[in-house]
């Protein structure tokens, strides 16, 4: 079982500064699939994102914060010991 | 930027309804910047009035803002019944693990009492030896807006606009729970606003309301849905004897709502959503709590005209165009990876992503370096089935 990312993920998208329709869009640009409400759901830990749909979001955030001058500090799906 | 509304002293929204009560001096404003909410008391703070900004500290304490700024520099005088309220709230907050801070409270408009002392006693009760953040040091309201929590001022002014979708979902939570605080009859509150071509409830007070925002959305129906859509106010008296929604009705009543008042939220004269208040009792909302309600919707509206006006449809359609043609071109070079390495279109998609990270160059563009590169090699093969 992974961890909920919830907490994680929406503490990452405030400190990336994006609102959350900012976010859906730059997780739409890169293909994700799912609405802006089921993207604030997995934000927040109400559902759980799939494995790819985590992967989306969090390259989504990353590329932000490469954009501000930072790495990859929001870890992909196949960063974690299952 | 920040968001401000009057609360009038006999709680009857003297600005919407006609007769200006005696008590109309008296006001409290509140605006919000990040996590900390700041009520601005103007006018006497006495027993009259105290219940006011009782009822707003309630309200602000249940919506979960950690850090209170209460601005004392337009109180007249504040009574012990002030004292009182406000010492209760301290106490709340420091239970909580937040903190009320006053701001200037030695300014010549301070007539009846040297408000000094309560800033000493609030800071000695709640933060200690920290003082460098009280009293007359505060600085002013606009300086507050810009230290919004968790992210650094340097990134700031690199972002532009910062979360301000935050700052306008935490004000509408706070609304919510000022209208079931305040509107008499009142058991249950939330804002449905309109996303992405949909209606969806943005702040609710409890999870009965979310069920009957829900119920709504579900039969199509309802006097959300209908004032959020057409931008006028709906009441239902009573759901005993309601016709207007037959299919929602009978579900709200087996949640056992008797009453509803729905108000509408308009962003830059356009329906954008509703203030909904729902009571278990009949008849709850007469012309003091209708008035009350349409003050706070009014508030709510003129936030979300602020909010929604930082992004224009214009910038909006650009955007969303500009985030098309990335998601195509991405799209394409995983079809180019999926033929050229019999993967997935997931296994596509981290192929691209851990090139990007490696490279820090973003996923657009290295999906465009593949997507170029079969255009100079094989014209042929082509992007993958459109359809």
């Amino acid at each position: 079982m992974r961890p909920t990312h919830g907490d994680v993920l929406d503490r990452s998208r405030q400190d990336a500064g994006l609102s959350h329709g900012e976010l859906w869009l730059r997780y739409f640009a890169l293909g994700g699939m799912s609405t802006a409400l089921q993207l604030e759901a997995f934000l927040y830990g109400a559902l759980q994102p799939t494995s790819h749909d985590h992967n989306v979001i969090a390259h989504a955030l990353n590329e932000r914060f490469v954009e501000l001058g930072g790495n990859h500090p929001v870890p992909y799906d196949d960063d974690e010991e299952t | 930027m920040i968001a401000q509304w009057l609360a009038s002293a006999d709680s009857l929204g003297p600005k919407v309804t006609t007769g200006i009560g005696p008590l109309a001096d008296f006001g409290v404003a509140a605006s919000f910047a990040g996590e900390q909410a700041v009520l601005g008391v103007r006018g006497e703070l006495d027993r009259v009035t105290a219940p006011v900004l009782a009822a707003l500290f309630d309200a602000v304490i249940s919506s979960g803002y950690p850090s209170v700024l209460l601005d004392l520099q337009d109180a007249n005088s504040i009574d012990a019944a002030g004292l009182a309220v406000t010492a209760d709230a301290a106490s709340r907050l420091v239970a909580q693990g937040g903190q009320l801070m006053l701001r200037s409270p030695l300014t010549e408009n301070a007539r009846t009492i040297d408000l000094g002392w309560l800033a000493g006693l609030i800071n000695q009760e709640l933060r200690g030896p920290d003082e460098d953040r009280l009293g007359p040091e505060q600085t002013t309201l606009e300086s507050l807006t810009q230290t919004a929590p968790r992210i650094p001022p340097d990134l700031k002014t690199v972002t532009g606009t910062l979360a301000n979708e935050d700052v306008v979902h935490g004000a509408l939570r706070l609304v919510v729970a000022l209208a079931r605080a305040t509107v008499g009859g009142a058991d249950g509150a939330s804002v449905t606003l309109r996303r992405f071509g949909r209606l969806a409830t943005v702040a609710a007070s409890d999870a009965t309301i979310s069920d009957m925002d829900a119920n709504q959305y579900a039969t199509g129906e309802g006097p959300c849905i209908d004032a959020s859509l057409q931008g006028r106010w709906y009441h239902a008296e009573s759901l005993e004897n309601e016709t207007r929604w037959p299919a929602f009705t009978p579900r709200a009543r087996s949640l056992g709502i008797s009453a509803i008042l729905s108000s509408p939220l308009l962003a830059q004269g356009q329906p954008m959503g509703a203030l909904n208040i729902y009571s278990r009792t009949a008849m709850a909302f007469a012309a003091k709590e209708q008035g009350l309600a349409a003050m706070l919707a009014t508030e709510a509206s003129r936030l979300l005209s602020a909010a929604h006006s930082s992004a224009s449809d214009d910038q909006l359609t650009d955007r969303l165009q500009g985030a098309l043609r990335t998601r195509e071109v991405i799209a394409e070079a995983q079809g180019v990876i999926m033929e050229r390495q019999g993967v997935g279109e997931n296994e596509a998609f981290e192929i691209l992503r851990r090139f990007s990270q490696q490279s820090d160059l973003s996923l657009r563009a290295r999906a465009q370096d593949v997507v170029d590169s079969t255009r100079q090699t094989e014209l042929d093969l082509g992007p993958p089935e459109a359809d």
